[in-house]
Order: C-alpha cells, then sequence, then structure tokens
C-alpha cells in the first residue's frame, strides 16, 4: 500500500462529512517578554482536530509544542488568534477539556481512588455520585485493589492510570497530553498507549497529543501536525493511512508504509545529528 | 528470640542501669560526704524537698502555670504562624515588602525581647504566653513559609485545568503539601514554647516553674533547684512525646502502605 502523506500545501484537511471540529486553533501567535528581547514561539498556527480524531502535534525541543496546549487550557493566553472548542473561544478553564501532565500530578496525601474524585469535587458533584464514579473508573483501568493505596505505593504505569481516571472521571469532550509517556519504561509505554487509544476510541473522543517521539505520533495518531523551529510554524500536516488498520498500537510498526512516513517527518523536523564522529 | 527484640531489651536495660547508676551514685555521694550538698543532691533530699514544696502548696500550681503557659504558647504561635505562612506567599506584593521585617524580628535573641513582654503585658500570665507565642511563630512561620513559597506548580496547574477556584486550590493543594513543614514546625515549636515561657518567668514572674526555681538558686536550695528541673524535664519530655504521637497524623500518607 502506498503511503498517503500529504504536505500542507496541498491538503489541508481530510475530508470527512461526519465529523466536526472540535477544537480549533485560529491564527495562534505567543510570544512573551525575556530579560532583553521578547522571545516569538508560536508565529500563525492554524489547525484542528475534530470529533473523534486523534492528532499529534510534534516538533524539535523546545518550540512550544507544550505551549498549545497551555493556550488550550486556558492556563495562558495567546498574543494573538484564539482558541476555540465547539466553536467557543476559550477564556479558561474549559469543562470540555481534560488533560493529562508529562509529570505526576497526583496530591501525594489523597489515595487512589481520592484522586480521581478530585475532578468531580471540583464541580461540587455530592460525596455518592463522585464515589460510585470513582470506583468504576477505578476498576474500568485496571487498579482495582489498590483504591486505597496513595501514589507513592503504585508503580510509574498505574500511577499513569490512576492520572488517566483522574482527568475522565469529568468526562472530558477532548483529551490533551504533554508528552504523558514520557517517564515510562518502553513496555509499560506501549500498554498504556494502546488504552488511551482504546478509551479514545470507544467514547468518540477526541485527542491532542504532544510528542517529540516520531514513533507514538505515528502508532496513536490520526493526523500529526509537523512544527518548525521556533517561532514555531506548521510545516507539515501528514494524516497517517493505517491509523485505523493496526490492531494495537504495538502492532502500528509493522504497517506498511510506517518506516517510510518515520523517514519522512524526521527530515521534516529537521534535526541535525552532529553526534560523535559525525563533525567533518 | 529474634534479633528486633533482643536488641530493643538490651537498650532498654542499658539505660536502666544509666539511671540507677546515676541515682545510687548520687545517693551515696551525698550520703558519704564525696559530693557538695551546695552543688548536688541526692535522690532522697529531692524527694524530701518535693513534699514540703507539696505542703507549702505552691508547687502544683507552679507546674500548672508553666504548663498552661507552654500549651498556649504552643498552640496560639503555632497557629498564627501557620496562617500567616500559608497566606503570605499569596499575595506576593505584600509578602515582598513583608519578609525583611519578619527575617529582622526572627533574628533578634527572645532573652532581649522578653523585657518589652513584660513592659507591655505585666507580671502575670499573658506576659509569658506572649513571649512563647512570639518564638513558637518563628519555628512554623519559616518552614511552612518556604514550603509555600517551593509549591509544586505542576499541581497548581492541574487544578486549575479541572476549573479550580483559588480557594479550592488553597485547601486542595496548598495546605495539605504545608502539612509535612507544620509538622516540622511543631517538633521544633515544642521545645521552644517552653524555653518563651520560661524566659519570661526568669525575667519578672510571680508564680510558675521558672520562678521556683530562681527562688531556689537565690536563697542556696539545691534541693528545690533540682526539684524545678527535674519537673520542667519531664513536662518537656512529655511534649515532645505527645508531639511525636500527633505529628504522624498530620502526613498519614507518608506512612500508610509502604510498598
Amino acid at each position: 500500500m502506498p503511503s498517503r502523506l500529504v504536505s500542507a500545501n496541498r491538503c489541508s484537511d481530510r475530508p470527512a462529512p461526519d465529523s466536526r471540529t472540535v477544537l480549533e486553533f485560529r491564527n495562534i501567535s505567543f510570544s512573551f517578554s525575556g530579560r532583553r528581547e521578547t522571545i516569538d514561539v508560536l508565529r500563525n498556527v492554524s489547525f484542528t482536530c475534530r470529533e473523534d480524531e486523534i492528532v499529534a502535534v510534534i516538533g524539535p525541543s523546545g518550540c512550544g509544542k507544550s505551549t498549545l496546549l497551555s493556550l488550550a487550557t486556558g492556563l495562558r493566553k495567546p498574543s494573538a488568534g484564539e482558541v476555540l472548542i465547539d466553536g467557543k473561544v476559550v477564556k479558561g478553564a474549559d469543562p470540555r477539556l481534560g488533560m493529562l501532565f508529562q509529570q505526576t500530578t497526583l496530591l501525594p496525601w489523597r489515595s487512589v481512588e481520592e484522586n480521581v474524585e478530585l475532578g468531580l469535587e471540583i464541580r461540587g458533584e455530592p460525596k455518592r455520585v463522585r464515589r460510585r464514579r470513582a470506583i468504576a473508573l477505578v476498576q474500568q483501568y485496571g487498579l482495582a485493589g489498590f483504591e486505597r493505596k496513595y501514589p507513592h505505593a503504585l508503580s510509574g504505569g498505574m500511577q499513569k492510570r490512576a492520572a488517566l481516571a483522574q482527568t475522565l472521571a469529568i468526562e472530558p469532550k477532548v483529551l490533551l497530553l504533554d508528552e504523558p509517556f514520557a517517564a515510562l519504561d518502553a513496555q509499560t509505554r506501549i500498554i498504556i498507549q494502546n488504552d488511551v487509544v482504546k478509551i479514545c476510541r470507544a467514547g468518540r473522543r477526541s485527542m491532542l497529543i504532544v510528542t517529540h517521539d516520531i514513533a507514538e505520533a505515528l502508532a496513536m495518531a490520526d493526523r500529526i501536525v509537523v512544527l518548525s523551529r521556533r517561532p514555531a510554524t506548521v510545516k507539515e500536516l501528514y494524516e497517517v493511512p493505517f491509523s485505523r488498520e493496526a490492531a494495537s498500537v504495538a502492532d502500528a510498526p509493522a504497517m506498511p508504509g510506517f518506516a517510510d512516513d518515520y523517514k519522512r517527518i524526521w527530515n521534516a523536523l529537521d534535526i541535525s545529528i552532529t553526534g560523535m564522529g559525525a563533525a567533518a | 528470640m529474634s534479633e528486633g527484640l533482643r536488641h530493643r531489651l538490651l537498650v532498654n536495660l542499658g539505660r536502666l542501669v544509666v539511671l540507677a547508676a546515676i541515682l545510687v551514685g548520687a545517693e551515696l555521694g551525698i550520703r558519704y560526704g564525696l559530693l557538695s550538698r551546695l552543688f548536688f543532691s541526692s535522690p532522697s533530699e529531692i524527694f524530701a524537698a518535693l513534699q514540703a514544696e507539696l505542703d507549702k502548696g505552691t508547687f502544683l500550681p507552679d507546674v500548672g502555670f508553666t504548663v498552661f503557659e507552654t500549651l498556649l504558647g504552643l498552640a496560639a504561635g503555632s497557629l498564627s504562624g501557620m496562617a500567616v505562612g500559608l497566606t503570605l506567599p499569596q499575595v506576593r506584593i505584600i509578602s515582598n515588602v513583608i519578609e525583611p521585617f519578619l527575617m529582622v524580628l526572627n533574628g533578634i535573641p527572645v532573652i532581649v525581647i522578653a523585657p518589652l513582654f513584660i513592659l507591655w503585658l505585666g507580671l502575670g500570665l499573658a506576659s509569658k504566653v506572649g513571649i512563647s507565642i512570639y518564638i513558637v511563630f518563628f519555628a512554623m512561620f519559616i518552614p511552612v513559609y518556604t514550603a509555600s513559597l517551593r509549591l509544586d506548580t505542576a499541581l497548581v496547574d492541574a487544578l486549575r485545568v479541572m476549573g479550580a477556584s483559588r480557594w479550592q486550590i488553597f485547601w486542595k493543594v496548598i495546605v495539605p503539601s504545608s502539612l509535612p513543614s507544620v509538622y516540622t514546625g511543631l517538633k521544633i515549636g515544642s521545645g521552644l514554647a517552653l524555653i518563651g515561657a520560661v524566659i519570661g518567668e526568669f525575667v519578672a514572674s510571680r508564680a510558675g516553674l521558672g520562678h521556683m526555681i530562681l527562688y531556689a538558686s537565690g536563697n542556696l536550695d539545691t534541693p528545690a533547684l533540682y526539684l524545678g528541673i527535674i519537673a520542667l524535664a519531664a513536662f518537656a519530655a512529655a511534649l515532645s512525646l505527645a508531639v511525636d504521637a500527633i505529628g504522624p497524623l498530620l502526613v498519614h500518607w507518608r506512612f500508610a502502605d509502604e510498598k
């Protein structure tokens, strides 16, 4: 099967009449004042994430990938442009968004169950409702028997599952992930990546995942947004042809076209390897 | 017998031997004239002094006075130190303005501040409690304040994304993250609370164990002097044991389900 990689210039969006745009970055620019000069982080970035779609954002280190997520969550405000959720401009924390952070954000003084309840507690749900939902999620995400354990007693993979349950407890329509699996060991990472994809698909949720791992982007996403170096612009927009065909995340690398796509994205990232012995 | 149990038995036995050696040594040393009665007292003399003080009817009130000052100073000083330590970092501009003043105040030795408290609050209970609050406040404020400044912002961000208000973030993140520092503050503060109360009594007072010790020392009443010191030591030990028993409840999650 020939790969159907397309560049941003030739094709903007895959036509899919039945799915509508849930999250949209519209002409986003972001800069902050450094000690001496203003640093431009993002310049005129536009892309969308539709219902039931997984979009990966990939780019060189420090290009401002994570900044995009903090703009969507309202933690930061864009210098120009706007982020829209369901067509409405984001002004602050939005109940339709859930975010999984890179570092563990479980509260160390709360048990797994109490941590999963946190989002509902903030919304003022009554204790009975919270507990019932938390117990169901804990079971669903393979944490049964660990309800009353504190985060420090959990392995890295289980902490990630608990954090995922915490994020999904409020039933967000859009899931934002900020390099969430970077600290996991290789096998646990694949298992959790696979779980996240399954959960996302099952709930017809949209997901935006920021990563610097090309294989992760190809294995999980339907589309990949490649950002350039700072100030970051959208350099390329790829569709992953086998995104819904691979049986699991672990099977993705064996899909036809994976190696070619990997190479093309690598080239688009324009990272020069000048390690030991590479200098002429 | 397990290795651990055997070790503990040996340690406790050793401690009993040391205590017995001190008591018997003092008793025999005084009785056979090896130790001066002016500098040392035997356990039986100290016990006689206890009975004499009880007969006078001032000993128990003196103990009660010092205990009350200490506990009140510890409670009020800890609570105010916690409250200021937690809230001050929330308003950056105010904390920046006030910080140097607090640090200078903290640097003044409490012994030279004590006369001021006597001047302001009189010879009675209030001045001792005031001095005690003063030093306990800093013992609690400094660790709590430092911890609040070094708060894990990732946790705060996670809650903000969930839509938490400032108030919710304060109670669900900032207060619980300060609890290990509160435990530290309580441990240091419990020792200082007693020091503050006794310093107040030493500077000027009409009652309390500090007053009794000062009086005994002025009268060269060595057994009463030792009695006062032993009573203070016993109270200090009890207070420290109480804090060690209650403190871990503040950081219960650290002791729960070790791997």
